[in-house]
């Protein structure tokens, strides 16, 4: 897929895809990253710039909480998981995700 | 929602605490993210450097993304701060004379500043202690309409205005000066110093007693009813060692016995800035001092939600109509200091000062404050100007800094923090400078005959004051300097280290003229001050003070009457005279510079009428001992001096001074000529009886006027650049006053006073000196306010040019340094020294020139302005303004001497390798 075919992110979903990342287990930056563009097949390139500031603030506001442990590559790698309050928000905003996409379908396709 | 923020909270506390840590886990995690992503390109075929780069490429800039990770922690701004914090000092810590210089010189400046506006606080906006709301409190007094005319209330509008008002909670009258009283012991006299108030006037004001009562409206006013006092709490401690049995005990002030009811708490002095050391009720005011004056100035407590303008119409309606109703038509001030021009009462929000004065005194701190200011500006143009400069310095290092990804909005906040801290070095040192200042002004203060609070407290509108002006200061001039610095265009100053030709530069020489310019200002200043000053203190005051002491009796606290009392001031002054050291002595009820009086009912003469219409003259006059002129060397023009044979029952006698004379009987001889004083008011003057300030007897009951007979002509008083008054001078012995000084001049010019001592103590040992001093050390109001104006803009204006003479030897020392490399070239090329001297020169002195012609047309300005004022300052002043031109050109040259030198001595061969 070339390059100008990916998407930009809309303002504030990095969060969410974050989210919904690491609601099946508790993964290092990098893997976030690898596993939302293969999920969306390629279709959505995380700035990576912007990865690593979103994990802080996410683990300030406590939604997810990071662990150091040994990766795959028998590397010292810093894991993050979605704490409880993450979970709530991942499931609130989802909801909220839907309707507004939802809505946002209805208006586009009125004639 | 609250868990959240709670977490929120924690976590950033422990970011804050766990920097180091979070930092290097930051480095480990996108470390590992680098190596993992480099991973997957190499297996996609490149090779491992290209794949390295990929990575990074792909990551995007490293520094951005980890400063941007450690603001999502929430704890940048404090981080941040703390690190520019320890950058700038480390900073200013490495350029130790740079910091020294402008901390000193802002401190300097800062402190100058500190210590004006602490008298502006004292005076003017400092609430009374010990005071309940003191924000509701107003001040009352005659007033024109637009402008306050006499301190003080005229009984009967104060007590009206006590039944009447209703938008006031409460209003009360109070003396603003204190008293001399004399308190007597078996052993002797005791002066205490008394304020009058109204019964009302603690509650009002909501002061608590520290042990017994206070007056209530419960105590009678009738005069002479409530024989009661209350003791200040300084006082207590130290007449009585606070002994709490004070209370009932009666005391024997000025012969009357009055009882003490009560101690004031503690920080309650009175509310003006006279200190009281007990408190009568009004209705003793007559009966402790029938001679003294007691005239009474209003307050008064606004209601909730009362606003002053209100509260003055209903004060002004209340006082328009006891007036109408009075028989002798309007009064406003208190009587004898009658003023035709205040036609109403106002009202305004109290302060220490009475109402009449503020203006003047607001407008000579205005003046102050201004000039303080200036030299603020001037310093701070300087250090801008130096600011800038290290921002060329440090071009490089920031374009460095800019070029690995530092953030210019974060350069510009680093370089601001270091002004800052600069400044907050400055401001720290200047508010202990402006202690020491403030201290040094209440040691040159004049001798007061009364105590009164001189101090000068470093509260919190202080602090506030200096740090919000060191904070102003630092943002207006770290401001520009810090954006420029972070401008820095990366690729050209990175690849030539040539010197850019920049705004930076010109800002700099701007920099340079305003500080020229606002220093030229002040040395004018200085200059009329200084030349105003003279002219009010030189020779041309009409008497010459040196050498002269003058001790202040009260004849009325020892119980003397008329005759009796006139008869110790002759034998008095007998005695003084045969001291080895006295030259000559005499006595008089009022000193040159200590006030003047007016008469109640101004005299009139045969064939002449004032200027303004009235019917009668109004001169100021003096009641004097034989001798007086002698002692203070004030010119006898003709006629004679008194003598001991103007005496009671004889002739009554005038002496007349030249201005007197002149407006009189223009033209003809005075001696023999009659002057009519009148006892009783001119009809239609308004004058409705009652005690004066200082005037005639005020039990003297009107009588037919007096006619006196003109023996002498004197030399006239001046004070300041005014016209000199006319004066009346009638014997003592003629015109007795309770309030006298005896004047003595030394053979040697040694103080008098503790001679003058003994004898009034041989006398009569109840007798107390109220106060002595030397007469060259009493100094007009007017000549204060010149010599602090002159003293103040004479510091401002040489710390200015010092400044300016700094920034131009600044500037021109860093051209030089700049041009090395032409000016090599140029003396390679066949350019003499004396081309390179003009060169460097012409640059220096071009600022100065631009900077002194824009600060004298400014000055010009500023003059005409003060010209206007009472200082008597001329409004063009040719020498001063010529003076000044030239001073600044001398300093420019100096000032641009060492880099010229440096110029000259340039080798071609090293400036050419210079680079």
């Amino acid at each position: 897929m070339a390059d100008n075919d990916r998407l930009d992110l809309p303002q504030g979903t990095l969060d969410l895809l974050i989210l919904k990342a690491l609601s099946l287990e508790s993964m290092h930056g990098w893997a976030i990253s690898e596993r939302i563009r293969q999920v969306s097949r390629e279709a959505v390139q995380v700035p990576q710039g912007s990865l690593y500031p979103a994990l802080h603030r996410l683990e300030r506001r406590g939604w997810i909480s990071a662990t150091w442990g040994i990766s795959d590559n028998n590397r010292q790698a810093k894991y993050y998981a979605l704490t409880r309050l993450g979970r709530k928000h991942l499931v609130a905003e989802t909801a909220q995700w839907a309707r507004l996409t939802t809505a946002v379908g209805f208006v586009l396709d009125m004639s | 929602m609250l868990t959240e923020l709670w977490h929120d909270l924690r976590y950033r506390v422990r970011a804050l605490f766990r920097r180091a840590d979070l930092d290097r886990e930051l480095d480990l995690e996108i470390d590992a993210h680098l190596e993992r992503e480099a991973a997957v390109y190499e297996r996609q075929g490149m090779t491992s450097d290209a794949a390295r780069r990929q990575a990074r490429l792909a990551f995007g800039a490293l520094q951005d993304v980890k400063e941007r990770s450690r603001d999502a922690r929430g704890t940048a701004l404090v981080e941040s701060l703390v690190q520019d914090v320890r950058y700038g000092s480390r900073m200013l810590v490495r350029h130790p004379l740079f910091t020294l210089t402008a901390a000193l010189s802002l401190a300097v400046c800062i402190g100058a500043n500190t210590t004006v506006f602490t008298l502006v606080n004292r005076l003017l906006l400092r609430e009374p202690p010990g005071v309940v709301e003191p924000h509701r409190l107003v001040d009352i007094a005659p007033t024109d309409g637009s402008r306050f005319r006499e301190p003080f209330v005229h009984a009967t509008l104060l007590d009206g205005l006590r039944r009447h008002v209703t938008l006031l909670e409460s209003v009360y009258g109070h003396t603003l000066e204190v008293q001399p009283l004399s308190v007597r012991a078996d052993d002797g006299a005791e002066i205490v110093f008394g304020a009058v108030v109204t019964t009302n006037y603690f509650s009002a004001l909501g002061v608590r007693p520290a042990i017994g009562r206070l007056f209530t409206t419960n105590d009678r006013e009738q005069p002479g009813e409530s024989p009661i006092a209350v003791l200040s709490h300084a006082a207590w401690l130290r007449r009585f060692d606070g002994d709490p049995s004070v209370l009932g005990r009666t005391l024997d002030i000025n012969g009357q016995a009055i009882t003490i009811v009560g101690v004031a708490s503690e920080p309650f002095r009175g509310t003006s800035v006279a200190l009281a050391d007990i408190w009568l009720p009004a209705s003793m005011a007559s009966t402790v001092r029938p001679t003294g004056p007691w005239p009474l100035a209003a307050g008064g407590r606004l209601r909730g939600g009362v606003t002053i303008a209100q509260a003055a119409a209903e004060v002004q309606s209340i006082a328009a109509e006891i007036q109408n109703a009075l028989p002798g038509g309007p009064v406003m001030a208190a009587p004898g200091i009658r003023d035709r021009r205040a036609d109403g009462l106002g009202v305004v929000a109290a302060s220490p000062l009475p109402p009449v004065v503020r203006g003047l005194v607001a407008g000579l701190l205005t003046l102050l404050m201004g000039m303080v200011s200036l030299v603020l500006a001037i310093a701070c143009a300087n250090v801008a100007g130096v600011l800038l400069a290290r921002g060329t310095a440090r071009r490089r290092e920031i374009a460095v800094r800019l070029a690995i990804g530092a953030g210019r909005r974060r350069l510009s906040r680093q370089l601001l923090t270091e002004t800052l801290l600069l400044f907050a070095l400055g401001g720290a040192a200047g508010v202990v400078l402006a202690r020491v200042m403030t201290t040094v002004i209440v040691r040159v203060l004049p001798p007061l005959p009364v105590p009164i609070d001189t101090s000068l407290p470093l509260d919190w509108r202080v602090l506030l004051f200096t740090a919000g002006l060191s904070l102003l200061a630092a943002v207006s001039c770290g401001l520009v300097p810090a954006l420029q610095s972070s401008r820095a265009d990366v690729v050209s100053t990175l690849k030539s280290d040539g010197p850019g030709v920049s705004d930076r530069g010109r800002l700099r020489h701007t920099f340079l003229v305003v500080q020229v310019a606002v220093s030229v200002v002040l040395v004018v200043a200085a200059g009329l001050f200084v030349g105003a000053t003279r002219r009010a203190a030189g020779t041309d005051t009409g008497f010459d003070p040196h050498g002269v002491e003058a001790a202040a009796l009260d004849l009325s606290l020892a119980g003397y009457a008329d005759a009796s009392g006139a008869a110790v001031v002759q034998d008095l002054v007998a005695r003084v005279q045969t001291l080895p050291n006295v030259a000559s002595a005499s006595a008089a009820l009022l000193l040159p510079r200590g006030g003047q009086s007016r008469l109640c009912c101004g005299v009139t003469v045969q064939g002449a009428a004032p200027a303004d219409g009235e019917g009668r003259f109004h001169p100021s006059w003096n009641s004097v001992e034989p001798g007086f002129f002698g002692t203070l060397r004030i010119p006898l023009l003709a006629g004679r001096d008194f003598t001991g044979a103007d005496r009671a029952r004889t002739e009554p006698v005038v002496i007349v001074s030249e201005a007197g004379a002149r407006s009189f009987w223009p033209g003809e001889d005075a001696i023999g000529k009659h002057v009519l004083w009148h006892t009783d008011p001119a009809p239609g003057s308004g004058y409705a009886g009652g005690p004066g300030l200082v005037g005639p007897n005020p039990n003297d009951a009107p009588r037919d006027p007096i006619q006196l007979t003109v023996v002498g002509v004197v030399g006239d008083m001046r004070t300041g650049s005014s016209q000199p008054p006319a004066l009346l001078y009638v014997p003592f012995q003629q015109r007795y006053q309770a309030r006298v000084s005896v004047v003595a001049r030394s053979r040697d010019g040694g103080r008098l006073a503790r001679d003058i001592r003994a004898i009034v103590a041989d006398i009569d040992p109840r007798l107390p000196v109220v106060s002595s001093s030397s007469l060259a050390d009493v100094v007009s109001p007017v000549l204060l306010q010149l010599r602090l104006a002159a003293v103040v803009s004479a510091t401002a204006g040489f710390i200015g040019m010092v400044l300016a003479a700094i920034g131009v030897y600044g500037v021109t020392t860093h051209t030089v340094a700049r041009r090395t490399r032409e000016i090599g070239i140029r003396i390679a090329m066949g350019a003499q020294r004396a081309d390179v001297v003009g060169l460097v020169l012409r640059q220096g002195m071009a600022l100065v020139l631009v900077g002194g012609a824009v600060g004298l047309v400014l000055a010009a300005i500023a003059g005409r302005l003060l010209a206007n004022r009472l200082f008597g300052i001329p409004p063009i002043a040719p020498l001063t303004f010529a003076a000044a031109a030239a001073l600044f050109a001398v300093v420019g040259m100096v000032a641009c001497y060492v880099p010229v030198r440096r110029a000259a001595r340039i080798s071609p061969v090293d400036a050419l390798r210079h680079e």
